[in-house]
């Protein structure tokens, strides 16, 4: 065979432009992630998991919940927007006007079509969403025009995309957000709401458990099926509530005599679900969170 | 079908035979564009390998551009990372204070002042002696640990101080503490709680 070695060479290249592409960059690109400092704070990012929700991704895999539901967010975009929080001495009419006189200036110029549409259509409460677009340089430049007038703003970054619309999320995930994950429960199919923020969204431990007992009880038309085989549904003791039993609604509950307690591994589940909030922006996903204390 | 054999094998001459030939140029050319538009797109798109830029940012460049520079999250965010490394040492990172070291700074009456000059002085000048925060007496020295500080450091540790642990009063501006600099001058004492609480607030 003449062309043995031919062949040998264009099966080595083929197979190793492959594993370059699909295992080595990667690994290269990605496998040097470690935790980072929180955007504008000095918390770090992301957090080891205690040992019970630890154990909790393993019963989230074992009962095979990411069939039906993912863990990713995904972003279309990312805008810039100008919050204006108080109107110094101006009352609403008149910051129009004075509003409309500042737009003559060159950064503001693209934009000022923008700002007067905001303009009138604002119904004179506060918060006031001046500017919202793609323009860092408007929102600063009018930021610097308003600051001498004593109008109070707050230039804010926010991420944009279907996922972050239906409330899923603040921001896109990112290689980071799974430094602690093993294994990584991505998902592709989403029977079920994404569960990336399951923990800010719903964060009470109760909530979680009725729901995986009876989805229903806390989701009307819920189609996630009931998971009782995480519950254990004995007779009380001398007639008394256990303290770990499920306070189920009407229409759910059992006998007088019987309760719905959780097993060790419904615990580690719900761990683990509490444990799931990206909320924090990151130098690679960069947001302005919503600050608690105004 | 002898005579398709024969008519075959009987003419040698129609037998098709293996030439070189340039390939035809416009595969050349087609493949070129390719290439450049391909190369084009991975530099406008690709953020050259970076691990940190993810679509939909394409360049790290675009990624800084929306970074939160300023707003009320920004001054919030430096004022708690000041107050951590200065402050937090001796009142608590909650707060809360600590028997023996600092009075506790969440809900005391010093703190959250109606108006927001005379709590600079604090900083600025040190506290020594007794001083009454929250019915309990306390008799301890505090150096002037913010007189090193920047004034816009000061004045966000300040806003932290007064509107974080369910403190709600307003902020503290840079002029604010500019203006308190400017009336101690060279002369920083350390103040007593009775010569504080004659100063207007």
């Amino acid at each position: 065979m003449k062309t043995g070695f031919s062949v040998f060479l264009a099966c080595f290249v083929a197979l190793g432009a492959s594993w370059y592409g699909f295992v080595y960059g990667p690994l290269k690109q990605l496998g040097v992630e470690q935790q980072t400092v929180i955007l504008q704070s000095t918390d770090n990012w992301p957090q080891q998991r205690t040992g019970e929700a630890t154990l909790g991704l393993q019963v989230y895999r074992q009962y095979g919940c990411a069939a039906c539901h993912t863990e990713q967010v995904r972003q279309t975009g990312a805008a810039n927007e100008l919050d204006v929080l108080t109107l110094g001495t101006h009352n609403a009419e008149d910051f129009k006007g004075f509003m409309k006189s500042l737009l003559v200036v060159p950064e503001l110029m693209t934009s000022s079509n923008d700002i007067v549409a905001n303009l009138d259509k604002w119904n004179g409460q506060l918060p006031l969403v001046l500017y919202y677009g793609q323009n860092a340089d408007a929102v600063s430049a009018l930021a610097e025009k308003l600051k001498p007038v004593g109008v109070k703003t707050d230039a804010r970054v926010v991420a944009v995309g279907p996922d972050i619309a239906r409330g899923w999320g603040t921001r896109q995930s990112v290689a980071a957000d799974y430094l602690y994950d093993q294994p990584v429960q991505l998902g592709s199919l989403r029977a079920g709401p994404d569960l990336t923020t399951i923990g800010v969204r719903e964060p009470d431990v109760n909530w979680q458990l009725l729901h995986l007992y009876a989805p229903n009880c806390v989701v009307p038309n819920s189609t996630m099926p009931p998971f009782h085989n995480l519950f254990e549904v004995r007779k009380k003791v001398n007639g008394q509530v256990s303290p770990d039993a499920l306070p189920l609604p009407k229409g759910f509950a059992l006998g007088d005599d019987m309760e719905v307690v959780p097993t060790t591994e419904a615990r580690q589940l719900v761990a683990y679900l509490l444990t799931l909030k990206n909320n924090a922006p990151l130098y690679e996903a960069p947001f302005t969170p919503v600050t608690a204390a105004k | 079908m002898s005579d398709e054999n024969k008519s075959c094998c009987n003419t040698p001459a129609g037998e098709p035979t293996a030439t070189r030939s340039a390939a035809p140029m416009w595969i050349i050319v087609v493949t070129l564009a390719l290439l450049f538009t391909g190369g084009l797109y991975l530099d406008n798109h690709g953020g050259w390998f970076n691990s940190k830029v993810y679509a939909p940012y394409k360049s790290v460049d675009q990624l800084e551009a929306f970074q939160p520079k300023s707003g009320a999250a920004a001054v919030a965010a430096q004022g708690k990372k000041v107050y951590e490394a200065v402050c937090g040492i001796c009142h608590g990172v909650d707060g809360a204070g600590k028997p023996g070291q600092a009075p506790p700074l969440a809900g005391s009456e010093w703190v959250i002042t109606k108006g927001d000059s005379r709590l600079a002085h604090i900083p600025l000048q040190g506290l020594s002696g007794a001083i009454t925060v929250e019915g309990k007496q306390w008799n301890l020295n505090m150096a002037a640990m913010g007189a090193a500080l920047s004034d816009s450091d000061l004045a966000a540790v300040l806003t932290y101080m007064r509107t974080s642990w369910g403190n709600k009063a307003g902020e503290v501006s840079v002029d604010d503490v500019k203006k308190a600099r400017d009336a101690i001058g060279g002369h920083a004492q350390p103040m007593s709680g009775d010569q504080m609480s004659k100063m207007p607030e």
